[in-house]
């Protein structure tokens, strides 16, 4: 039997790769813009993680507590938007995928833990009814089958780079024979 | 180069696969440049004219949306007070000009805040948008309508933000009145306005020179007395018509849906024989299409009724007191049976009821009903909302809420008004 995904599974993938690309950029290029104004005109204030981190819930509750005084908090905000920005750009230009669905994947679990849903019922800021699964780990699930699946051997820039060209794109020789 | 169609067709597949992601990045990309944040900082402002109403707008400035860059005055005294309501709302003092010219070619601003006399508005606001700054300027928009025209070519030619301050469109309580009741038609059909502002004072002030040796002449000034007391003489003013019709005019416009086309007018120097040339005493019926009308008077012997606007509807009566309640009347109910409008805002006193030229008169006369107390936080707010949506606008083009269409509306007929009561005949309005 023949596991090869077909044309339309590939392509699939890459869009679902494209997609939580989208997503990482644009939260990094949001955070990274500042300062700036909305459409609406109102001034954005800079982007800190502080209020996120003390709202944190969950076992780890105590220790994103923490991280929400730390004097390092700048630093951490930068490193984070930066983060989001070039796991994007890795994701929706196919460009070292697999790093960027490692990155994707450590900050969705991040994410994840700082938020766990564990209480099962609405709590202020999220969208919606959770327990134990959230969006964020369904996000994360998403970017496991695009890290297993190896998408940057399907398309993208990657396949510029020798290794990853070897494989996936036909010699023209076969072509001919 | 000899490729066989399936070698030319197995290199578009190989592009394409390549490039897969660049579509989806593009899109990002334009989507994000639509619909985006836009970048930049607070819009970094001058502001030119520091007497009360430039120092209401400066105080009110949020630092969210603007930065104080400079502040120019011909006259130190207000440069000093300038800093003085920068310190005392937790601003540094900034760089001080008495040219605006010199301030805009040194400074890297990017709009202007203009609160000088009257007559100098259109000079003043058409060089700077020239100049590339986009303009808040202080009400009435100009001295005639030839300059007022001026200002709103500028502004099209230039391409740059125009707005002129009534604050009162900013005011939650006249857009509320706006939005729930006039446009809901809960007034019925309404033919009659009364715009009330009524003072028992001296708009006359002194001042004490800024020091011995200055000359405001070097400013086209005869005397300290024609600088400080500008409001009173017609080569700089046009009165109650401009320092105050002006605003209630404008929100009469807006609430009609539409502008005078004539004034009839009546007025003179009856109290305050002091040499001043503009009326102590303001009667002016602004003729509307359909057959409606607005009533303006002003007086400076009694301040019973304060100000107000009143607009009396087939079906109801809605009265905007002191620019911070709104009151509304069923027509035909009993007596007293006012309406709750849920606009209403208890009075309490703020510094701007002090600073502001216009009430200064009012703060020195008034003895009964709101005026005492009109001072109230709302009417701050509207002022720190017209000075964030002005810098909105040059930030985002969000809307303005006093475009100079809007404004040259109302500065027409108060300018109508004022050469009815001079000429002691009905002024038709150009349209």
């Amino acid at each position: 039997m023949d596991l090869t995904p077909t044309r339309t599974q590939q392509a699939a993938l890459v869009v679902l790769r494209a997609l939580i690309g989208w997503h990482f950029l644009y939260e990094g290029f949001v955070k990274i813009l500042w300062p700036a104004w909305s459409r609406d005109g109102a001034p954005i204030a800079r982007f800190s993680s502080a209020g996120y981190l003390r709202s944190a819930t969950g076992p780890l509750a105590d220790l994103f507590h923490g991280l929400a005084e730390v004097s390092w908090l700048p630093w951490l905000d930068h490193l984070m938007a930066w983060s989001l920005l070039l796991v994007g750009l890795g994701l929706i230009l196919g460009l070292f995928t697999q790093l960027a669905c490692a990155g994707a994947l450590a900050l969705l679990a991040l994410f994840y833990l700082s938020w766990l849903p564990t209480r099962g019922v609405y709590e202020p800021g999220a969208e919606g009814n959770y327990l134990l699964v959230s969006k964020n780990l369904i996000e994360a699930a998403a970017v496991a089958v695009v890290l297993v699946f190896r998408t940057g051997r399907i398309a993208g820039l990657d396949l510029l780079r020798g290794r990853e060209r070897a494989q996936p794109v036909a010699p023209v020789a076969e072509a001919t024979r | 180069m000899n490729l066989t169609p399936e070698q030319q067709e197995l290199g578009r597949r190989n592009f394409l696969r390549v490039v897969a992601g660049t579509p989806a990045f593009a899109a990002l990309g334009v989507a994000a440049a639509v619909k985006g944040p836009v970048r930049g900082g607070p819009v970094r402002l001058g502001f030119i004219g520091l007497g009360g109403q430039g120092r209401v707008l400066l105080e009110q400035a949020d630092p969210r949306y603007a930065e104080v860059v400079a502040l120019c005055d011909i006259n130190p005294l207000q440069l000093q007070k300038g800093d003085e309501s920068l310190v005392k709302t937790a601003r540094q003092p900034v760089k001080h000009y008495a040219d605006w010219r010199e301030m805009i070619q040194k400074e890297r601003l990017e709009g202007v805040v203009i609160a000088s006399p009257l007559f100098t508005h259109t000079d003043v606001a058409v060089a700077c948008m020239e100049a590339g700054l986009h303009v808040l300027c202080e009400k009435m928009m100009g001295i005639d309508d030839a300059s007022c025209r001026r200002m709103g070519d500028a502004a099209k030619r230039t391409g740059r933000v125009l707005e002129i301050g009534h604050q009162r469109f900013y005011n939650p309580v006249y857009q509320a009145a706006y939005a729930g009741i006039v446009k809901a038609g809960l007034l019925g059909e309404v033919y009659h306005a009364r715009l009330v502002w009524h003072r028992n004072g001296n708009w006359r002030r002194t001042a004490e020179l800024p020091s011995p040796d200055y000359s405001p002449a070097q400013w086209g000034y005869p005397t300290y007395d024609h600088l400080i007391n500008w409001r009173l003489y017609k080569q700089y003013s046009r009165g109650h018509m401009a320092e105050l019709a002006s605003h209630m005019v404008a929100i009469t416009d807006w609430f009609f849906g539409t502008q005078a086309v004539a004034a009839v007018g009546s007025g003179g120097v009856f109290r305050f024989k002091d040499g001043r040339e503009v009326p102590d005493h303001t009667y002016v019926t602004l003729e509307y299409p359909g057959g409606r009308d607005a009533v303006f008077t002003s007086i400076e012997s009694n301040a019973f009724d304060n100000y107000y606007e009143a607009y009396y509807g087939t079906k109801g009566t809605l009265i905007l007191q002191g620019e911070i309640e709104a009151y509304l009347f069923e027509e035909g109910a009993p007596a007293g049976a006012a309406k709750a409008t849920g606009v209403a805002v208890a009075p309490k006193a703020g510094p701007a009821g002090s600073a502001s030229e216009s009430r200064a008169a009012d703060a020195a006369g008034a003895g009964k009903g709101v005026g005492a107390a009109s001072g109230g936080g709302d009417r701050l707010a509207a002022y720190r909302m017209e000075v964030s949506g002005f810098c909105s606008a040059v930030r985002t083009g969000a809307e303005l809420k006093c475009r100079p269409e809007r404004a040259l509306g109302s500065a027409k007929a108060c300018i109508a008004g004022f050469d009815a009561i001079e000429k002691k005949a009905r002024v038709e309005i150009k349209a």
